[in-house]
């Protein structure tokens, strides 16, 4: 039922107001579900993480334009979680903030609209980030205790108030615990990633390299020091505790599959090529040239554009992760690029699979012609050139709070290319997340 | 750090019984605050001729007629903020805050007499928390051998005097190079460091000025207004201090430790609104990469201090490289690293200051610690020989050494050694991270541009080494 | 158009005598009457009488009205959004205690106990909001022989009651044709099965529905295989009972596993209506307003258990959607179904 494909792209060529820059990020090293963070709120993990930000660009009581974050799973006491978190720290308690919510896209998808906000005008400076706890997920009751509840509350008298408990039955008093199954399908995004894995044919031992390699480049970039300014210890952790520098294809190649059992085709998915459930925070600094030259501070890198499209993943005319196959060429044809421009591409490694699907249409000829309505492949992306620092797989994913990872890390990188380079050649990105309800939002960042 | 002892000796009724008993009685010192007036009474100024008086007018606050040296003038001038009750007679009864004896012009051990007994005629009205501070000249195997007796013995007065005092008071001696004016800005700044509660746990001690170098500030609350200054290993403890100490007398303060201290240095770089840089102090880049961040974010760089510091004890008998190797590269290599860093850019050439972080370890040695004592008593030589390279720009380094402070580190120490440890000195207990921190921003500040290379001991007079 | 509590001709059948009942009756009181029924029925039958022919009566009540709580219920129960259209299966929910009253009559020829839904197909021909009174007519018809017994269609119709719920001959807005078989009862001979085990449906007739479409399931029935699923449903102990509380549909088969062993079954069984429910609600908004929803039933869900799920386009003729259900790991089928936009 989808449209493939979409009406010519025609070349922007009005130029932008004026530039968004990503000016600096931070983060705190990710935790495995249960442990460093075990008892960290997202409140608590997004203040250390904005602190974190703010002590290292000297943010100290400074009102920023707009503070932007999210968090998936999030308790209703949280409801302002981004402005209660901002007035927990040390920036000026008038700077305003919004919760935004759009599943692992989140992170991305802050720094896309505080960017907006930059280059419209609205606003001088800004600061994008998300952050997620599985460790202190909200657990509800179930509905039927809900309803008791919220009876009981209403009711005026005695009798009315006994009507009401006398509805509970010990069942109901189990609690409901968040589901990360699609509640359309009910299938997991495990689940999900696996009927597209089998339909690609990606083999078991493709997704583990995937796993290594990023398990391996996350290792060297903090072994270099690379993350010595994009991350702030907390908690005692100091790296992403979910790093397995020592890892290989033998141990990977132990793993039990885990998803896609009950398919026909053998079961590839891992504990090992899969993102394991993670906690933390991170943040991106946002500003307009002016408010970074007044602040001494110097821009890594501009937000160009940014597109997000969705699949119909329920009717399973697409794969539920693999929105962002169609946002980027939609991307890169408003732009007049091509995946050859990109120096760098970063894939969100929701599964090694997900990476490997998203490159693999991208390279088919037949895929782009039917269902990207493009004259032939997209392009091939060469792998020194995809998550060169390694990505979700090795540093863990906390849903919200992965995209101002990609976005911080890159820009770093296509800061530290265009100085290496030494000249006025545009460095550019792509990044794309993938997200549950069958979105996907990529991005392209070019060194400032 | 609770001092418990020092809480049961100084309230309620065990207060009494410490009396009774005759219990070493040490009392919580005196200590900085904006704002407080530099001493809490009239002081005293001993000792005749021509450099007494003028240091009588200059802490008065009045400009000098009898001040021969424009400068002085020109110092009471740009510096107001002195005008104490000043009094140059020792008289029957009161109750000085501060005596200060000018002996610059001593000839013969003969002349010590007089202005040594009128302070002792004050030592039993003095004040809590008075200041005994002599200005004298340093012995130099120039001089003639009585005038070199006369000056050395004016050190043996002052470290006596020093032990004598109570509740407390400290003594301190500054020794004036001989061709610099008493009115020498670090002569004053010294002076000025010496009399307030800045230096509430330095005792005991002979701060030599060198040169007429440095500046008075404008304001003595704020002497580092403007400037920007780097503070390693200053997520925690005396690091911490430093950055706040720094950042409240007006330097813009980047903070730097390891990247896994970066919660506390965060916070601590949130508390002094300044920058956080986590960096290893050993990264062969580690000054450049300080002097980029300085200098990117905040414009300059004024001030280096050299506080990241690690201890790995062990009896040199059972000494092993993975004890030694890291104690010398992070103490000693790392400074010796970002000062030639800092020295060849270029760009640290404005009145620049280096301070370092020895250690009464490095000068008395300390049983157990040949590699911490190492690296300490190497900064002591560092600072000694860097400093000269430094003054062609008016700029000078020097050292601080910390007797028993109490730390995280030293919470570590058992509780008796550590009872007895906080003991060991004049002042009968241990010392505050931010008693370390005042004397390094005293070091950092313009006024201690005459102090070349010298390191001032932080120990409250320990009885151990000099 | 006649005026409410008269007899009036039933667009489907002239010949039928019209009994107006005067509101929707209790489901409860209807299984236990024709659970008794039944057990006369099977006692008559014993002796060789009994009827064989369907009763040529409809019933019919007016001016039904659904519940706001309750169509919210439904909805979100079934994975509806919570609008103000009823979905074509609570219409169906609305409407089946009047068919299941024809089914409870005393001269109805097959034991209303242990009748088992083979199929359902159900045509939205205009969408019927929350606030609209609606009048309902069922009537029983299509007796036909199966292998393993005789087959009846329950057809019930629903149009919008007149201004004054006054029973009117307006179109027809909803219309179901829900087939059951009674297993071991032969009243009609000839037109064996073709295949399948206890309870799947086969030999269908056409239900003779305006459409004039054919039954889906007549002639030989190609070998399930499993598609690519695209999703997957996890049905607990207790969705049986969930689905009992918004239908009123509370035969014991589907409440808990000591009342469905009692009546033969290992465990209870999911509805077969709300399988086919979370189907149609799957398929979505792009559905439309009028559509046609077709169900056949084969092996029951056993409770708890998973449903693997295939719900996707149909690039056929047909166009709109199919769907099935099947046992994600013997691959056997639950339910195969068809929503078709008019």
């Amino acid at each position: 039922m989808a449209a493939t494909g979409s009406p010519a792209p025609t070349p922007r060529t009005d130029a932008s107001p004026r530039r968004a820059l990503v000016l600096g990020g931070n983060r705190i090293p990710f935790a495995r579900a249960g442990g460093k963070y075990v008892r960290a709120s997202n409140q608590d993990m997004l203040t250390a993480a904005l602190d974190g930000l703010v002590a290292r660009y000297g943010l100290q009581g400074e009102r920023v334009g707009e503070v932007a974050a999210g968090a998936v799973l999030k308790h209703s006491r949280d409801f302002n979680l981004t402005r209660e978190s901002v007035l927990g720290s040390a920036l000026s308690n008038e700077t305003p903030a919004f919760d935004l919510q759009q599943a692992c896209a989140t992170g991305l998808e802050t720094v896309v609209l505080l960017a907006n906000k930059i280059r419209l005008g609205q606003i001088e400076s800004g600061i994008a980030g998300g952050v997620d706890s599985t460790s202190d997920a909200p657990i509800a009751v179930s509905d039927r205790l809900r309803r008791v509840l919220l009876d009981l509350s209403r009711a005026k008298s005695p009798q009315q108030k006994l009507a009401a408990l006398a509805r509970l039955r010990p069942g109901d008093l189990a609690p409901s615990v968040p589901r990360t199954s699609e509640p359309r399908t009910g299938l997991s995004m495990g689940e999900h990633q696996a009927l597209t894995t089998a339909e690609w044919g990606i083999t078991r031992e493709a997704q583990d390299e995937i796993a290594l390699l990023s398990h391996q480049r996350l290792a060297a970039a903090w072994d270099a020091g690379f993350f010595d300014d994009l991350v702030t210890p907390y908690r005692g952790l100091t790296r992403d505790a979910n790093l397995r520098a020592d890892t290989s294809l033998e141990k990977l190649a132990t793993l039990k599959p885990t998803f896609g059992l009950t398919l026909d085709t053998p079961a590839t998915m891992t504990a090992g090529n899969s993102t394991p459930l993670t906690d933390g925070a991170s943040t991106v600094l946002l500003g307009s040239q002016e408010w970074a030259d007044a602040h001494d501070l110097t821009p890594l890198a501009s937000v160009v554009d940014a597109e997000t499209a969705a699949v119909d993943f329920v009717h399973g005319v697409d794969g539920l992760l693999t929105a962002g196959v169609f946002a980027a060429p939609r991307l890169l044809a408003r732009h007049g690029l091509t995946l050859d421009d990109m120096d760098y591409v970063e894939i969100h490694e929701a599964f090694a699979a997900t990476v490997a699907v998203t490159l693999g249409a991208w390279e088919s000829d037949e895929f782009c012609r039917t269902r990207l309505g493009l004259d032939g492949p997209l392009g091939k992306v060469d792998r020194s050139r995809v998550n060169v620092h390694g990505s979700s797989l090795a540093a863990g994913h906390p849903f919200a709070a992965t995209g101002g990872r990609i976005v911080a890390t890159v820009s770093k990188e296509l800061a530290r290319r265009k100085a290496a380079n030494g000249d006025d050649r545009p460095v550019r990105a792509l990044i794309s997340v993938c997200a549950a309800g069958g979105i996907g939002v990529t991005a392209i960042l070019e060194a400032a | 750090m609770t001092d418990t002892y020092l809480n049961l000796v100084n309230s309620g009724f065990t207060k009494k019984i410490a009396k009774q008993l005759g219990l070493p009685r040490p009392v919580p010192l005196r200590r900085h605050q904006p704002g407080r007036p530099l001493v809490d009474g009239p002081v005293l100024v001993l000792g005749t001729g021509q450099d007494a008086d003028t240091v009588a007018h200059v802490l008065a606050g009045t400009a000098s007629s009898a001040a021969t040296d424009a400068r002085a003038a020109d110092a009471t001038l740009l510096a107001p903020g002195w005008d104490l009750d000043v009094r140059r007679h020792a008289a029957q009864g009161e109750r000085y805050a501060a005596v200060v004896l000018v002996l610059t012009e001593l000839t013969h051990p003969d002349e010590l007499a007089a202005p040594v007994l009128a302070l002792g005629s004050t030592l039993k009205a003095l004040a809590p928390h008075a200041r005994v501070v002599t200005v004298s000249r340093p012995a130099t195997p120039d001089d003639g051998p009585a005038v070199a007796a006369a000056r050395q013995g004016v050190d043996g007065i002052l470290r006596s005097v020093a032990k004598e005092l109570r509740t407390g008071a400290t003594g301190n001696g500054v020794v004036v190079a001989d061709g610099v004016p008493v009115t020498a800005p670090s002569v004053l700044g010294a002076l000025r460091f010496f009399l307030s509660a800045r230096s509430a746990f330095v005792d005991g001690q002979l701060l030599a000025v060198d040169s007429d170098g440095g500046s008075l500030p404008l304001d003595w609350d704020r002497p580092l207004d403007g400037k920007v200054a780097v503070v390693t290993g200053a997520a925690r403890g005396i690091g911490a201090a430093i950055a706040e100490t720094l950042a409240r007398d007006g330097a813009t303060v980047v903070a730097v430790d390891i990247p896994a201290a970066g919660e506390q240095l965060a916070a601590v770089a949130n508390k002094v609104r300044g920058t956080a840089l986590q960096l290893d102090v050993t990264a062969e880049d580690a000054g450049t990469r300080i002097l980029e961040h300085a200098q990117a974010r905040h414009g300059r760089l004024d001030i280096v201090v050299h506080n990241a510091g690690i201890t790995r004890d062990k009896l040199l008998v059972n000494m092993t490289p993975d004890r030694w190797d890291p104690i010398i590269a992070v103490n000693i290599a790392a400074q010796l690293r970002i000062n030639e860093q800092l020295l060849t850019s270029g760009d640290f050439t404005a009145e620049p200051r280096i301070v370092a972080l020895a250690s009464t370890s490095g000068i008395a040695g300390n049983r157990g610690q040949t590699n911490y004592a190492a690296s300490k008593g190497g900064v002591v030589g560092m600072v000694r020989a860097t400093a000269p390279l430094l003054t062609a720009f008016g700029g000078t380094a020097n050292a601080v050494a910390p007797g028993f402070i109490e730390t995280d580190m030293t919470a570590k120490i058992p509780a008796v050694t550590r009872q007895v440890a906080r003991r060991l000195n004049s002042l009968q207990q241990g010392g505050q991270p931010v008693d370390v921190a005042e004397t390094v921003a005293f070091l950092a500040s313009p006024q201690a541009g005459g102090v070349v290379g010298r390191t001032l001991r932080v120990c409250g007079q320990n009885l151990v080494g000099q | 158009m006649t005026a409410a509590g008269g007899t009036s001709p039933g667009v489907a059948d002239l010949r039928r005598e019209e009994v107006v009942l005067p509101g929707v009756p209790s489901l409860g009181r209807l299984y236990a009457r024709g659970a008794a029924a039944s057990g006369r029925l099977v006692l008559a039958r014993r002796f060789g009488r009994g009827p064989v022919d369907l009763p040529e009566v409809a019933y019919v009540v007016a001016g039904v009205q659904a519940d706001a709580a309750h169509l919210t219920a439904y909805q979100h129960l079934l994975g509806e959004t919570a609008s103000d259209v009823l979905p074509a299966g609570f219409v169906h929910v609305l409407a089946f205690p009047v068919a299941t009253a024809v089914m409870a009559r005393p001269d109805f020829p097959l034991p209303l106990a242990g009748l088992v839904h083979l199929a359902n197909e159900i045509t939205q021909h205009v969408p019927l909001r929350l606030g609209q009174a609606v009048d309902v007519r069922a009537w029983a018809q299509g007796l036909a022989a199966h292998r393993t017994g005789t087959t009846v269609e329950l057809v019930t119709e629903v149009r919008l009651a007149g201004p004054a719920r006054e029973l009117r001959e307006g179109p027809v807005a909803w219309r179901g044709v829900s087939t059951y078989l009674a297993k071991g009862t032969h009243l009609v001979r000839g037109g064996a099965g073709d295949d399948g085990g206890a309870g799947v449906a086969d030999g269908v007739e056409g239900t003779g529905g305006a459409d004039g479409r054919s039954g889906s399931g007549s002639g030989a029935r190609p070998a399930f295989v499993a598609p690519v699923p695209t999703a997957r449903w996890e049905l607990d102990a207790g969705t049986g009972r969930r689905y009992a509380a918004v239908s009123g549909d509370r035969n014991p088969i589907h409440l808990s596993a000591v009342s469905a062993k009692a009546l033969g079954f290992p465990r209870a069984i999911a509805h077969g209506m709300d399988t086919a429910a979370r189907a149609l609600a799957t398929v979505g908004a792009e559905r439309g307003d009028a559509f046609t929803w077709s169900v056949e039933f084969a092996k029951p869900v056993l409770l708890p258990g998973s449903v693997a799920v295939r719900v996707a386009a149909d690039d056929g003729p047909g166009g709109g959607w199919t769907y099935a259900g099947w046992h994600p790991r013997s691959g056997k089928v639950h339910l195969t179904g068809s929503v078709r936009p008019l």
